[in-house]
């Protein structure tokens, strides 16, 4: 079971229909546009050693840079594919109609983007950080002989789950402990190769690197045809946080948990202080001003007796979540948080959430 | 910013320091607000070394992605009250 929902994500595409943009197009006609399915867990400048010479032959003279626009939106080339289409297509579009450019890359919007191997830095970097949330430091990935990471990046491009599991377990970033995980140990002992026991054997709990992509809207909306559009990066919170697992006996800590650690100020059920338990030490070493600091303090002090100016504000700053999608699905807030990092986490150990929240009008944060 | 928490409009101390021989920069020390992008701190340190590209990494470690917030590299990976941030004119941990 734990494997097969993995190997379904691996397995995930997204079909694209791909329009060279016109102010490119040479030819009379023009070139009619591409289909290429992409994997979810790729990245979108991966596809354009199979899109170049769709499309070369209409191209005018030049040099040549690719980028992706989604209805005027430059596309963020280090974010996976699957993650884009779940943030950016609030109804799922099939296919997915994109429209690509070779000439005038957008310097001001996109980072600077020089192919595999752009990508591939940024794809390690993500790894040694998401390794530092998980360990403290960024050593197993550092310490990856030149050969393990090709053969991990060649696993990741080419959607080798098996390969993938083969060399990510000497990273030994584990997986996390839950009831499932280990019923799911004994029953594959038997049977399965060595690989997945010795991964599976290395159980972890703690910090989880997860990238959030909040999407706030003011307007209601019940379809999500009639979602509005996101035509500006700036529309989009990227926030990231570790998820930190705690675990009450008798009790499952939910994905609806994970969601009131990591974002505090859009759970309204429970005291918005109440959430700042173990950071708060660190940040007051900081060097702040004054004001803040007390402010801060305050704050902290008062909470007795602020608990009917909080629950006044609580209702100012009610939030509702209007749609968490993660690796396609739209999951049940009630499952258990440790089967949705075991099993729906992206090859650099991210958990990649999308979230759309309405905010009341006029209170906007 | 759409979503802005109170806590991410806070001030952030980064503390530069070169690699691989790099230049020094006089001052090491600055503060930057916690909203600010991992991009700013990039762009602040190619303008002060009038330099057009730099490998900017966070603890010897990783380069983090330009988009993320400082706040939350601070809180992720900041400790004794600042965030140490690398830079080197050629890539110094790959």
């Amino acid at each position: 079971m734990h494997m097969e929902a993995q190997k379904y994500l691996w397995e995930g595409a997204i079909p694209l229909q791909i329009h060279l943009h016109e102010l490119e197009v040479t030819t009379l006609p023009p070139p009619p546009p591409a289909l290429i399915l992409a994997p979810r867990m790729g990245y979108l400048p991966l596809l354009s050693t199979l899109i170049k010479p769709y499309f070369s032959s209409a191209l005018p003279p030049g040099v040549d840079t690719v980028w992706f626009e989604y209805k005027g939106l430059p596309l963020k080339w280090y974010i996976p594919t699957g993650v884009l289409f779940d943030l950016l297509c609030a109804e799922p579009e099939r296919p997915w109609n994109l429209t690509v450019h070779f000439r005038g890359y957008p310097g001001n919007i996109l980072i600077p983007c020089e192919g595999e191997d752009s990508v591939k830095w940024s794809f390690i970097n993500s790894l040694k950080e998401a390794a530092y949330i998980i360990n403290g430091n960024s050593k197993n990935v550092m310490n990856m002989s030149q050969s393990d990471q090709l053969e991990l990046w060649n696993s990741v491009m080419s959607g080798n789950l098996e390969a993938y599991l083969r060399v990510s377990s000497k990273l030994k970033l584990g997986t996390v402990e839950d009831e499932y995980t280990i019923k799911m140990n004994l029953s594959t002992k038997s049977g399965q190769g060595t690989g997945e026991t010795d991964m599976a054997g290395q159980v972890k709990t703690g910090r989880i690197p997860v990238r959030l992509y909040v999407w706030s809207v003011n307007e209601d909306f019940h379809d999500l045809e009639d979602a509005p559009k996101i035509d500006n990066w700036d529309k989009i919170s990227f926030i990231n946080r570790p998820a930190e697992i705690h675990t009450e006996e008798g009790k499952c800590f939910t994905l609806h948990d994970a969601l009131k650690g990591l974002l505090p100020e859009f759970f309204s059920d429970l005291p918005l202080i109440g959430e700042e338990s173990p950071k708060l030490e660190d940040e007051d070493k900081m060097k702040i001003p004054s004001e803040d600091a007390s402010s801060n303090r305050s704050a902290e002090e008062g909470v007795e007796n602020l608990c009917e100016r909080m629950e006044s504000s609580c209702t100012t700053t009610i939030a509702e979540i209007k749609l968490v999608r993660i690796q396609g699905i739209e999951p049940k807030l009630e499952i258990p948080f440790s089967w949705v990092v075991n099993n729906l986490m992206n090859p650099e150990h991210f958990l990649h959430i999308c979230i759309c929240i309405k905010v009341a009008a006029g209170n906007t944060i | 910013m759409a979503t802005e928490s109170p806590s991410s409009v806070r001030k952030v101390v980064v503390h530069f320091r070169a690699t691989g021989g790099a230049p020094i920069l006089k001052q090491a020390k600055f503060k930057i607000s916690g909203a600010d992008k991992f991009a700013k701190v990039i762009d602040f340190l190619c303008r002060h070394l009038g330099r057009e590209t730099l490998f900017v990494y966070v603890n010897s470690a990783f380069s983090p992605n330009p988009d993320e917030l400082v706040i939350d590299l601070y809180n992720n990976f900041g400790f004794d009250g600042k965030l140490i941030v690398n830079y080197a004119c050629s890539m110094a941990w790959g």
